[in-house]
């Protein structure tokens, strides 16, 4: 076959997320793989190829890591992929498994993302990596001042408040207590999170994700297939990637509060989905929120709230589960973990929401149309997808 | 079920020496600061953008930039960070801070330390570059962007 088909999920693949797991790469690949095969009803057989992300080698010491992941993602003989777009590689993964299927090429793509981050000493010092030798890294960055040099610009661009950081970073730690995959399920309150420690202003500790070893895997079909397994099939809608430079510090639009390629992104995915009004379109979000800033920044480049609004909606409850327009129901990389790649956890989670399945982490109102983002790589990437039932 | 312990573990460590190319662009900027004092950019033909750091293409029209121009030693903090623990790791009396200055006459900046001099560390705040007396054809040839 070597027609444009529509595409839908199949299934998704499950895996607790935890601080440290004993679980090698290829050992988490395989509980991923096997969960969504046996989910769907679906043997490895089935398969026709895979794509698989992870976002940093480093965290593993080990280059061209994805060689571990061929026989644990069940891939041995077949095509098999990797991508890597950084922390946004949780969800153009997804894009790239949806893209193979249209194409016709193939019918049925099996896709994992998955990060260990615990094989080394410390995560940060590996982070600090990512930076441009020559021009960053001699005067000093790191995470934290990576954030703050962000953050600050977005709440000075959009008067955003850090009370209603707060009150994202307690809304997904509690929603993240009905995730049973999650590693950091808490009840806290918002003066709980104003009053840890500052990691740079206006972040705090508790405005981060923590670090954390975990996968995820989907299967992504061709609609015929689909039908043939599934009475209520749920397809993708749209796709969506944006970037911008590698030069921060020099971009066109000289500010790092608003994110260009991110709006990008969704508005790519939407046109293809032809949503024209995100905010009441779409009926549930799980934005890549690796700190509660970023989770602000994501719902208003795609569009589920007003530019600058993201802190009104979180303040007016309006992304509480039982909300108008739910946000990261499942806790998102804040509650559940953030192994960075296998933040397509946000993926699954949409496709959990649609399909009716999310358990206690089910949003109140109807879903059929959800999207969820991936973010990462020094501010440079976005991606997005739209899933829905017809 | 997964074990949150690590189990039995292979302990090893990588250690490389590299050697980073500055590349044409950067050879030629790191050049000009060393021995002038100067800090230069490349300007688009086309959108006319003066870039800094200096690139040898723009990248929004995506086309040579041969013209190389001198931009001002002094410029605008477009945002900033201010950070309690030491690039070791060590917590500190006193927070340094980053951040991002567009420079004078050019259409982007450097990202670089900040200190406090005559005013306030503030968005929009003006800043003055302070070059080391003795430059070696490195980024820290500015030692700091100091406010005025």
């Amino acid at each position: 076959m070597s027609k444009k088909q529509r595409v839908g999920v199949a299934s998704v693949g499950m895996m607790p997320f935890n601080r440290v797991l004993e679980d090698t790469a290829e050992e988490m690949a395989y509980k991923v793989a096997k969960d969504a095969l046996d989910k769907a009803g679906l043997r490895r057989d089935d398969i026709d190829a895979w794509v698989v992300g992870s976002a940093v080698d480093a965290f593993s010491g080990v280059n061209e890591s994805d060689k571990f992941l061929v026989a644990g993602s069940g891939g041995n003989g077949k095509p098999w992929f990797r991508n890597a777009t950084s922390g946004s590689t949780a969800v153009s993964t997804p894009d790239l498994a949806y893209s193979m299927v249209a194409s016709g090429q193939v019918d049925v793509v099996m896709c994992i993302c998955y990060e260990k981050m615990s094989d080394n000493e410390n995560s940060q010092k590996v982070f600090n990596y990512v930076y441009d030798p020559a021009w960053v890294r001699p005067v000093g960055l790191n995470v934290p001042l990576q954030c703050g040099i962000e953050a600050r610009a977005y709440l000075h661009r959009y008067g955003i408040e850090e009370e209603e950081m707060a009150m994202l970073s307690v809304q997904s730690l509690g929603n993240a207590l009905d995730n049973p995959y999650a590693q950091r399920g808490k009840e806290i309150t918002v003066e709980d999170v104003l009053e840890s420690p500052y990691i740079s202003w206006p972040v705090k500790v508790l405005d981060t994700s923590p670090v954390s070893d975990g996968a995820r895997a989907a299967i992504f079909i061709s609609e015929d297939k689909l039908k043939e397994i599934d009475d209520d099939p749920v397809y993708v809608k749209g796709i969506g990637r944006g970037a911008d430079s590698y030069w921060f510090m020099g971009r066109r639009n000289n500010d790092l509060g608003r994110l260009d390629y991110a709006y990008l992104g969704a508005d790519q995915a939407y046109e293809m989905a032809g949503i024209k009004n995100p905010s009441t379109e779409v009926h549930v979000a799980e934005v890549y929120d690796p700190f509660t800033y970023k989770a602000m920044q994501h719902m208003e480049a795609a569009g589920l709230c007003p530019e600058g609004g993201a802190g009104k909606h979180i303040r007016e409850g309006h992304g509480a589960r039982d909300g108008k327009l739910p946000i990261t129901p499942s806790g998102g990389l804040l509650g559940e973990g953030n192994p960075i790649g296998a933040g397509m956890s946000r993926m699954t989670w949409t496709w959990l929401q649609v399909k009716g399945q999310a358990g206690d982490c089910q949003v109140e109102r109807d879903v059929d149309t959800a999207i969820s983002t991936g973010w990462g790589g020094m501010y440079q990437y976005n991606a997005t997808m739209v899933i829905g039932r017809d | 079920m997964s074990n949150t312990e690590p189990g039995v573990t292979i302990d090893g460590r990588v250690d490389v020496e590299y050697h980073w190319s500055a590349g044409i662009a950067g050879s030629r900027f790191f050049t000009e600061l060393r021995d002038n004092g100067k800090i230069m950019g490349t300007k688009c033909p086309e959108c006319k953008r003066v870039l800094v750091p200096p690139r040898i293409f723009c990248e929004e029209c995506f086309v040579d930039t041969d013209e190389w121009v001198e931009v001002s030693t002094s410029g605008e903090i477009l945002t900033f960070a201010e950070s309690y623990f030491g690039l070791q790791g060590q917590r500190l009396e006193e927070p340094w801070y980053i951040g991002i200055i567009k420079l004078d006459g050019a259409d982007g900046g450097l990202f670089h330390r900040i200190v406090k001099g005559d005013s306030e560390i503030e968005i929009g705040g003006r800043v003055e570059a302070v070059l080391a007396d003795n430059r070696e054809g490195h980024i820290m040839d500015i030692v700091n962007f100091k406010t005025v």
